[in-house]
């Protein structure tokens, strides 16, 4: 085996080492789809109360339909970003160690874990799916259209699974992740297309919101879901796609300061 | 004997072409704040044998295996693994290796087959022999009954247990394991030491272990090296190691006239009582049988004989100039019980 094949097969296997526990305990993916679904239920069904023109969405679509991708969004986002506190977590129990002193790549450990991350958003992906089907919001159910969505998202979980590594392996503590998590998520949600168009935003937030990589994801979630203009779409994958590898690159170069 | 220096007692390692599992050079671990946490050592690990690495907490025992897994970079110096430079090719080196840390590192959301399974994946076991192998590692250590449970339901004993199987499936060349014992009960103490020898023994594993147990050490350890604030005091068998503190001492107590000289070879005579002699000779043991009857044909009546040997307690308090017997070993006792609990949630 030459030092590719071992890497993509090192990291396959730490994907299933993380498929095989959800296996044995899948709870906390039931759980996750608790948030998504008052979402769409409550906030949705309450804003689509309010006339569509003044929202500004596009016209044809509800606002429970416009804001399916952005909450599909958020809840991956939400898996994501706590993938740095698991891995502290793996660090206080030795596990990290474990994992380092194979002779798996560094680059092996961050890349299976962010997949691991992509495992965990095709679920959120299939609930949202199945929300969507159960309280009527009519979405694009073309085949196509839905394996794009599933490689956004776990592209996506990717993406925020290496930034959250990233972020853990110079912030060292379970506390001070779970305080960055929640200090990340929220901005970059408000900071998004995601329940609001940004031409609803004042010019600032509108500034902040084209460098937040959430709006690129929702926007292209949202061609595929909902509107079917994939104008923007090849922008929308080659940012995510940069924003990847850069954060997993980042993330394999400082993963062993974890335990140093 | 001279054995003030480092290189004093047994380094007559590659003379007879005996291939080196480790050899270390002027290793040297320094952080920011604080002295070095591994000041310069050199030694080297024979391939087959069982290296004891004895100290106190911070003696810099944890530091320098974390510098030869190519887990931390060494400050200076050099580390070559079965002639691999572990610097230039950590990967390399570390296909080589078994690592049990001091915390238990089991994954308790798998089964016991499933971690061994992932872990033979990740150092590349061939296919074909994994799951056979898998098998027979649960089988010899006991686990075979609860493979398909998950781990933490598992208890301490068999959680390490379940660590050292590991080796038995990817058979590294070279096994460290970082206080494999501590915080276990002495029965599963006694199981993980027996494990641990008969890997040595039927797989011809070099086995390179922390302990801050002598008695375990000196049970285990074909040789051994003394660690203290990040420097080696002293290496050696621990025989030798104990010779060199003094050897043995027999206590005879006599009726009837008592010697005031004996053969040399005996040993020679540090103290004399009212009817006991006192005795300083190097193998206590076989000198025992010859000093009865050496006395006894002088006309004496032997009553009793007792033998003390120096343990490596001494020897440790000799070089290092601390006793091991510190609150340090609670301290982590506890901290080792307290990651057992962890996983067994």
């Amino acid at each position: 085996m030459n030092n590719l094949q071992r890497s993509v097969s090192s990291a396959l296997t730490i994907a299933e080492m993380e498929a095989r526990k959800i296996r044995h305990d899948s709870t906390e993916l039931w759980m996750r789809a608790i948030q998504p679904a008052l979402w769409l239920l409550i906030f949705g069904t309450v804003f689509s109360a309010i006339r569509a023109s003044a929202l500004q969405i596009p016209s044809g679509f509800t606002y429970t339909q416009y804001i399916a991708p952005g909450v599909l969004a958020q809840s991956v986002l939400f898996v994501a970003i706590f993938y740095g506190i698991t891995i502290v977590w793996e660090r206080d129990v030795g596990l990290l160690t474990k994992l380092l002193s194979t002779p798996s790549p560094r680059i092996s450990v961050v890349v299976g874990k962010a997949l691991a991350a992509g495992v965990r958003g095709i679920f959120q992906g299939i609930m949202i799916f199945a929300l969507a089907l159960i309280i009527g919001v009519n979405l694009r159910f073309d085949p196509l259209d839905v394996a794009g969505v599933f490689l956004v998202v776990v592209l996506f979980a990717m993406c925020f699974a290496a930034l959250s590594m990233t972020l853990a392996s110079v912030l060292k503590t379970r506390d001070r992740m779970m305080g960055i998590g929640q200090a990340i998520t929220m901005p970059l949600f408000f900071a998004s297309n995601a329940i609001y168009p940004v031409s609803l935003m004042p010019p600032f937030l509108q500034e902040i919101s084209a460098y937040n990589p959430l709006s690129y994801v929702v926007d292209a979630l949202r061609a595929m879901l909902l509107t079917g203009d994939y104008s923007g779409l090849p922008l929308d994958i080659l940012v995510l796609l940069v924003t990847t590898i850069v954060l997993i690159l980042c993330a394999s170069f400082l993963l062993k300061k974890l335990i140093e | 004997m001279n054995v003030t220096t480092t290189e004093a007692i047994g380094t007559r390692s590659s003379e007879n072409g005996m291939p080196l599992a480790v050899q270390v050079t002027g290793l040297t671990k320094s952080y920011s704040k604080g002295p070095k946490a591994v000041d310069s050592i050199s030694f080297e690990v024979r391939a087959g044998e069982v290296f004891g690495l004895l100290g106190p907490n911070g003696a810099g025992k944890t530091t320098t295996i974390k510098m030869i897994t190519t887990l931390t970079r060494p400050t200076a110096g050099s580390i070559q693994v079965f002639g691999v430079d572990a610097l230039l090719l950590p990967q390399e080196v570390r296909q080589m290796l078994g690592f049990v840390p001091q915390a238990i590192s089991v994954d308790g959301d798998l089964t016991g087959y499933e971690n061994l399974l992932i872990f033979a994946k990740l150092f590349f076991v061939d296919p074909a022999e994994r799951s056979k192998r898998i098998h027979e590692a649960l089988e010899l250590f006991g686990l075979a009954d609860r493979a398909d449970d998950l781990v933490k339901h598992y208890s301490g004993g068999m959680m390490r247990r379940l660590e050292i199987a590991q080796a038995l499936v990817n058979r590294p060349k070279l096994l460290f394991l970082d206080e494999p014992s501590i915080g276990l009960d002495p029965h599963s103490r006694m199981q993980v030491i027996d494990h641990i020898r008969r890997l040595n023994r039927d797989f011809g594993t070099t086995i390179l272990i922390t302990t801050h147990d002598m008695a375990e050490a000196d049970e285990l350890c074909d040789r051994l090296a003394i660690m203290n604030l990040g420097k080696i005091a002293v290496i050696g068998a621990p025989r030798e190691l104990k010779k060199s503190v003094g050897g043995d001492v027999i206590t005879v107590a006599v009726r009837g006239p008592i010697t005031d000289s004996i053969p040399p070879d005996l040993g020679t005579i540090a103290g004399r009582d009212q009817g006991t002699l006192k005795i300083l000779t190097v193998d206590g043991e076989r000198a025992i049988p010859r000093l009865t009857d050496y006395l006894e044909g002088e006309g004496a009546v032997v009553e009793s004989v007792s033998l003390s040997r120096p343990t490596l307690d001494d020897v440790f308090m000799k070089f290092a100039k601390v006793s091991l017997q510190d609150e340090g070993s609670f301290r982590e006792a506890r901290s080792a019980r307290r990651s057992i609990a962890r996983h067994a949630r």
